[in-house]
């Protein structure tokens, strides 16, 4: 399941998710750049779009992470750009989504895990948060602690899962016919469960943080 | 020999078990479905809402599907490929 070398730096090894990761950087950036060079008071062109998916992931994480936490839109609003990005790389030929690699989804959902708990120790003080963990009483601790494992192991093995087993039956496929049989499941497997393994890893990622807020 | 190939059925049997779980994910997602469906019909008015409610649902109930997909690949990319490459030598 080891990706493969694509090039080496040195004597130190870039690895297929790495290589792409650096490519959707590269897109992600020069796409910001170019549609933010010139923003206007009256919005004009491309920026109508932009203002509308902005203003849409603001309520989707305003609804569940609540108005006072709009901190946390820039980090969530750049978690699914680039899982989104990741997700739908993977149409086209020769191209690797990052996410099928374990060690990016536990990268983010990691991040998300770390950022969550620093948030709650911010707001309710080092002594409540960690009194949090044997909360109905001590002897639940071994559970509590389970509990927070298997939150961040299942958030990352998720969109794992489902992009990696995508791929390796889109593989299978390719084997048996490949002219045109593979388009739908192509159009299937690429891009609606991209778009869809998108919104729930965002939507988890906002509900998590938000759970140990309150 | 034998050994090697009754460990290499016993993987390939475990691994087509442990599916199983897919399909009773599938039925309990698809009772969710249903029933966001008829909240739906009874309240249009809350249709956003609902389906993000829906949607997380399934992927967190998702899990027990995931790690038994998770557990397959790990049987046959890691423990089975190697035990099949030693067996293709021996032949």
């Amino acid at each position: 399941m080891e990706p493969n070398i694509v090039f080496h730096i040195g004597t130190f090894p870039v690895y297929e998710p790495v290589f792409w990761t650096w490519i959707i950087m590269a897109i992600l950036a020069i796409g910001s750049f170019l549609l933010t060079r010139n923003l206007r008071k009256v919005p004009q062109g491309a920026q109508h779009f932009l203002e509308v998916g902005i203003e849409w992931v603001e309520s989707l994480i305003s609804v569940d992470v609540g108005p006072a936490r709009k901190i946390f839109v820039p980090l969530i609003l750049m978690t699914a750009l680039y899982v989104g990005t990741s997700n739908l790389i993977g149409v086209v030929p020769g191209a690797y989504s990052p996410t099928a690699d374990l060690s990016t989804t536990l990268t983010l959902s990691l991040i998300i895990y770390i950022l969550g708990h620093a948030a709650s120790i911010a707001k309710q003080g080092f002594r409540s948060w960690l009194k949090g963990f044997v909360d109905p009483f001590p002897l639940l601790l071994p559970l509590n602690i389970a509990g927070e494992i298997s939150e961040f192991v299942s958030h990352s093995f998720r969109l794992y899962g489902n992009i990696f087993g995508g791929g390796i039956l889109l593989g299978i496929i390719y084997m048996m016919a490949p002219y045109i049989v593979p388009v739908p499941l192509l159009a299937w497997f690429g891009i609606f469960m991209g778009i869809i393994q998108t919104a729930v890893f965002t939507l988890l990622a906002s509900v998590y943080i938000q759970t140990k807020l309150i | 020999m034998l050994e090697i190939a009754i460990i290499v059925a016993a993987i390939a049997l475990g691994s087509g078990i442990a599916l199983v779980a897919g399909g009773l994910v599938g039925i309990g997602e698809g009772y969710a479905a249903g029933k966001a469906v008829e909240a739906m019909a009874r309240q249009p008015e809350m249709e956003g809402q609902i389906r993000t409610t829906m949607l997380v649902g399934q992927a967190v109930s998702e899990s027990g599907a995931i790690y038994a997909l998770a557990v397959v690949l790990l049987l046959i990319f890691t423990v089975m490929q190697p035990l099949v490459n030693r067996l293709l030598e021996l032949l």
